[in-house]
């Protein structure tokens, strides 16, 4: 068997896979740096500017800062907990760590680059599966084993704390994948794929980002999309107020840092997927796209440019959005998905089916006058449904007690208790002895 | 022909035998060496299954297989239910792994997503929610243990039978299952429209059983919700509440 048989199947799967692992954690350690600078913007601090090259001087703004939390946390003592089941414990950060990384299988970090190595027939994909042809449900399937990781990362820690973070966390997830999924079929709907770079051609093609013809989608999937992400207003599995640190409490160093790791990662997939599914992908307005063509190294470089930065400009997005939202309380998160995302992307769903179905009788597919009908209908059925779930929703900011809960007559205390209450502070004053 | 007799023969009472004692019987002893037999038995199995053409399927297929019975396995004998829940999603996993091996791309992503993401997540809760200080003794042996290993041991037998017969003397004119021609694959499930193929198949041929188990879901829905509001109706002793 010579290497050139090896390419295609083993070599440059392999090669990709080493590139999208460095490029990630990479990336992640600089956003964490990011993310810091943007919360001491907004806070009026100045944030981490001091960590340089060391024994000398030079500061270079703080960019050595996560090469300096990274040796922290590598040296940290590897502590386990007496009381946590071990095996699970070490399970749980390297099963959520594994899913979010296995999620760039099938996202596109650019177009393709015009290289011909022997072996291979075409230029070269920047995507390490390009032949999955269900990629949607892929990440869908991954971040449903993600909730894995938190669930057995709050269980094994034996810790109360991380057990309410762990099931805050898997019922968030879990209710949140559904209007998320609403979202993502009006997408698959329009590109008529679930490919990701299909999805991108479609909208190159059309030069009509789906933004702009389903605005309803969007809000769904970027509001589920932050819930999944477990970013704030909805980091409620690890609300660090009430649960210390949710489901990762009892871990630390490196299999912290695991955690974290992969709940960055879920943030910038999330990017990932709203600049490809709703954005335009890498396409820009005044490029040439013509997927026939082969394209020259300007422009692949220019793609890949244009992916990065819109991918960027989100997750600066999801940083300044995390500074200027208080966070929801968990029956304010409930009602959210299940009585107001959950209607809006049914409502968006069918309004898409009924108008592409119109289109397609009437033979306007790919039509301006059909992109035009796109647009109004789009729009139109986002502004009535919105405006018809802000007045007949349930007011969820209502921060008073619920009076059908306190009402109810189990809630109710017997006069005896209410007055002991009422005297000494606590009920159980008197079980307890003086 | 009788060679393979004995064979799947041997092997099926090997596993059989492994099943059992690595099965949760209260206190008794000898569950390493079910292990041990368990693996001789599958061993025994898949020597008698073929060769995929090539060295590299050959060992992704027969590592992922192994690793989707072996953790099936894993998922009757730990005595702790949760494991048995983690094994059994590691089995799904390995499951999926073959389907994608093999092409069948939707069925692939769809087991995880339905079985290892929605249902076991919720026997997770389920499990770790009902009991916090460990399983009562009567929930740590497995009932019938001889029963249930002989039955399960039969049905891979019989199935690693028949797979190896058809193997050994296929039934198609002179042409071995495991070489479909390339046209044939290309035009099926390697297909770049795979999913938009499938799914006019479903929506197009078998339109009226997919609304049927839709149906039936939603039916399964509504009585689950009409129970819990039976009971909380009862509860309350009044109107329910939104």
């Amino acid at each position: 068997m010579d290497w050139e048989s090896l390419m295609q199947p083993l070599i440059l799967p392999l090669v990709k896979i080493a590139l999208l692992i460095f490029i990630m954690m990479t990336a992640a350690a600089y956003l964490v740096l990011l993310e810091r600078w943007i919360a001491a913007w907004v806070q009026d601090r100045k944030g981490p500017n001091r960590v340089g090259i060391p024994l000398t001087k030079i500061r270079m703004f703080g960019l050595g800062q996560p090469l300096a939390d990274g040796l922290k946390f590598i040296f940290k003592e590897e502590y386990t907990p007496g009381h946590v089941e071990k095996v699970l414990y070490t399970l749980a950060p390297l099963s959520i760590m594994a899913a979010a990384l296995a999620v760039f299988a099938v996202v596109p970090i650019g177009d393709v680059l015009p290289i011909e190595l022997p072996g291979t027939s075409g230029p070269i994909q920047l995507i390490v599966a390009p032949h999955i042809d269900v990629g949607m449900i892929y990440i869908f399937a991954l971040s449903s084993i993600a909730v894995y990781g938190v669930i057995l990362g709050g269980w094994s820690s034996n810790n109360k704390y991380g057990f309410l973070g762990a099931l805050r966390s898997s019922a968030q997830l879990i209710a949140y994948e559904i209007p998320l999924g609403l979202g993502i079929l009006g997408v698959v709907l329009a590109a008529g794929s679930l490919r990701l770079d299909a999805i991108i051609y479609a909208q190159a093609e059309t030069g009509l980002w789906n933004v702009f013809a389903q605005p309803l989608g969007f809000s769904v999937f970027v509001i589920a999309a932050f819930a999944e992400a477990a970013r704030l207003p909805f980091d409620l599995p690890e609300a660090e107020q009430e649960l210390i640190g949710g489901y990762h409490t009892e871990y630390a160093g490196m299999k912290l840092l695991l955690f974290l790791i992969a709940e960055f990662l879920h943030m910038v997939v999330a990017a990932f997927l709203i600049v490809i599914l709703f954005l335009g992908g890498w396409h820009f307005w005044g490029m040439t796209v013509d997927a026939s063509q082969p394209i020259g190294w300007p422009m692949a470089i220019a793609r890949i440019a244009i992916l990065a930065i819109k991918v960027l400009l989100v997750i600066v997005f999801f940083m300044m959005v995390r500074w200027s939202w208080p966070r929801f309380r968990f029956d304010q998160l409930m009602n959210l998905a299940w009585k107001v995302m959950l209607p809006l992307g049914l409502v968006n769903l069918v309004a898409l089916t009924i108008a592409y179905e119109y289109e397609y009788v009437n033979d306007l597919d790919g039509t301006t006058r059909g992109l035009w009908i796109m647009v109004a209908v789009g729009w139109a059925v986002a502004l009535v449904s919105w405006v018809l779930a802000a007045v007949f929703s349930p007011l969820h900011t209502d921060n008073r007690p619920r009076r059908d809960v306190t009402d109810a007559p189990e809630y109710e205390y017997e006069p005896e208790t209410l007055r002991q209450i009422l005297a000494t502070g606590t009920q159980r004053a008197s079980a307890n002895g003086p | 022909m009788n060679t393979l007799l004995v064979m799947i023969g041997g092997a099926t009472l090997l596993f059989a035998a492994g099943l059992w004692l690595s099965l949760p019987r209260g206190r008794a002893p000898g569950r390493a060496l079910g292990a041990v037999l368990v693996a001789a038995g599958l061993g025994l199995f898949a020597a008698e299954t073929i060769s995929l053409g090539s060295a590299l399927a050959d060992v992704v297929f027969y590592l992922i297989a192994g690793l989707t019975v072996l953790s099936a396995v894993a998922t009757i004998s730990f005595r702790n239910p949760v494991y048995s829940a983690i094994w059994f999603a590691l089995s799904l996993l390995g499951t999926a792994g073959l389907f994608l091996f093999n092409g069948a791309q939707f069925l692939g992503v769809a087991t995880i997503v339905v079985y290892a993401g929605a249902i076991l997540v919720t026997f997770l809760f389920v499990l770790m929610l009902a009991q916090p200080e460990g399983q009562a003794p009567y929930d740590r042996v497995s009932w019938a243990a001889p029963l249930s290993a002989v039955s399960g041991a039969l049905l891979v037998g019989l199935l690693t039978f028949v797979l190896a017969d058809v193997f050994q003397n296929p039934i198609v004119e002179e042409r071995p299952v495991a070489q479909v021609s390339e046209t044939e694959l290309v035009e099926g499930v390697l297909a770049d429209q795979h999913m938009a193929t499938l799914g006019r198949w479903l929506f197009g041929r078998q339109l009226v059983s997919i609304e049927v188990i839709g149906t039936l879901l939603l039916v399964a829905l509504v009585g689950a919700v009409a129970v819990v509001g039976q009971i909380h109706h009862r509860e309350r002793g009044g109107p329910m509440h939104g």
